[in-house]
């Protein structure tokens, strides 16, 4: 692994079910905590990749952008009366959502918050 | 065009306006000279703040000496242009009536302008009703201290620093809409404002917004490099007849671009003229260049009017 991955795949809902259950693991004694962090790095590199190369998936997104920044490689958009429109013509809105970017290698990929 | 160029009055309205005026503004901060401007700058509500030329505009290089006397009745072909010398002073005296002078004539005495005239209107004189409308004003600042744009660029919003490509902060702000290049050095180059009013309170804003990051920016040297106006004269030109006889000054390869790019000399500003008779004006430093070089031109373009 020559490049560092992102971790913050380890807050989703997924993420946060496996650490659960390695520390689960960790505390019964099944696996040591070294271990538990190879699982978790693979975790970040095998999410980052999947979500670049499987998923398909699109949605449209229309809102005020309130603020943006670029910092490090990582932009930061907070955009307020938010709306998504599904592929399948589904709409949903919010108030306001931050979006995190973040680039990958030579892939880009986004992660939502 | 037979009252092409000794007829035309290249004038500003206040530069020639009567002296007591001159006297009132003299007593002014002169608008233009930015460093004593500084302390009121933003405190300067903007319809008090004249974007007019002070004293100092009688020096500017005007393209007839004429511009500088008292303007003489309009000829008959030129009432097509602001009948000036009986309308403007009482659109004067209205623009600043607390302050008029006691020998100007109240307005009553003068029947109302013929079409209200806008705040620009009322300093310069349009040319056929046209009055080339500034597009962007690049100026600068030094902030005097030593910048970390890292910091800037993660706390403060609407920022960009991506040192790979620019080693500048860029960021921007609403109101004026305006993007600043925030440098490590503390100097900054804010563009994109509409005037010169706008430039400036801009520039505070940026300099206000690095302050409140811990840093101990002031507000230092600012300058405008750059003002580029434009405006349509509603005519087609033939730039290739323009380029033949203003070899001198102008430049037209349509193959590489197709408008005339014409350097005048005086006032120092560089014209792009197209076909379709829009005209972008660029260079200036204050905005009577502007104004300047497009009365200039004008005559040149009904020269060249495509038939």
């Amino acid at each position: 692994m020559a490049t560092a991955y992102y971790e913050f795949y380890r807050g989703s809902s997924i993420g946060m079910a496996l650490t659960d259950s390695l520390d689960e693991l960790i505390t019964n004694g099944s696996i040591t905590p070294q271990l538990a962090m190879k699982v978790l790095q693979q975790f970040d590199k095998s999410l980052a990749d999947t979500i670049v190369k499987q998923v398909k998936t699109k949605t449209n997104l229309k809102g005020h952008l309130h603020t943006y920044r670029l910092c490090d490689d990582v932009w930061t958009f907070i955009v307020k009366n938010a709306s998504f429109k599904m592929e399948s013509n589904e709409m949903v809105s919010t108030q306001k959502i931050k979006i995190i970017a973040c680039k990958n290698g030579d892939a880009i990929e986004s992660g939502k918050k | 065009m037979s009252f092409a160029l000794p007829a035309r009055q290249v004038t500003f309205g206040r530069s020639t306006h009567v002296p007591a005026q001159q006297q009132y503004q003299q007593s002014q901060p002169q608008p233009y000279s930015q460093q004593p401007q500084q302390a009121n700058g933003l405190a300067l509500p903007y319809a008090s703040n004249p974007y007019l030329p002070g004293p100092s505009s009688l020096a500017l290089p005007g393209p007839t000496p004429s511009a500088l006397s008292y303007p003489s009745q309009p000829q008959p072909t030129q009432l097509q242009t602001q009948p000036q010398t009986q309308s403007q002073s009482p659109t004067l005296v209205g623009s600043s009536q607390s302050l008029a002078g006691p020998s100007t004539p109240g307005p009553s005495a003068v029947p109302a302008t013929p079409a209200p005239l806008t705040l620009e209107q009322q300093h310069i004189t349009a040319v056929e009703g046209i009055v080339p409308t500034l597009q962007n004003i690049v100026a600068t600042v030094n902030l005097d201290c030593r910048l970390d744009l890292k910091t800037i660029a993660l706390h403060a919003r609407n920022a960009e620093y991506n040192p790979k490509r620019f080693a500048a902060v860029i960021m921007r702000i609403r109101d004026p809409k305006t993007t600043a290049l925030i440098f490590a050095s503390g100097k900054m180059v804010v563009t994109g404002a509409k005037s010169e009013d706008d430039s400036r309170l801009a520039s505070r804003k940026y300099a206000r917004i690095i302050q409140k990051l811990g840093f101990d920016a002031k507000f230092s040297e600012f300058k405008i490099q750059n003002i580029v106006g434009s405006c349509d004269v509603k005519f087609p030109i033939r730039l290739e007849g323009l380029a033949y006889s203003h070899g001198q000054f102008s430049s037209y390869e349509p193959e590489l671009f197709p408008g005339l790019i014409y350097r005048m000399i005086k006032p120092k500003v560089v014209l792009l003229i197209f076909v379709s008779g829009k005209i972008v004006l660029t260079g200036a430093k204050v905005r009577e260049e502007i104004y300047t070089a497009f009365n200039t031109i004008y005559t040149v373009l009904c020269e060249f009017r495509k038939p």
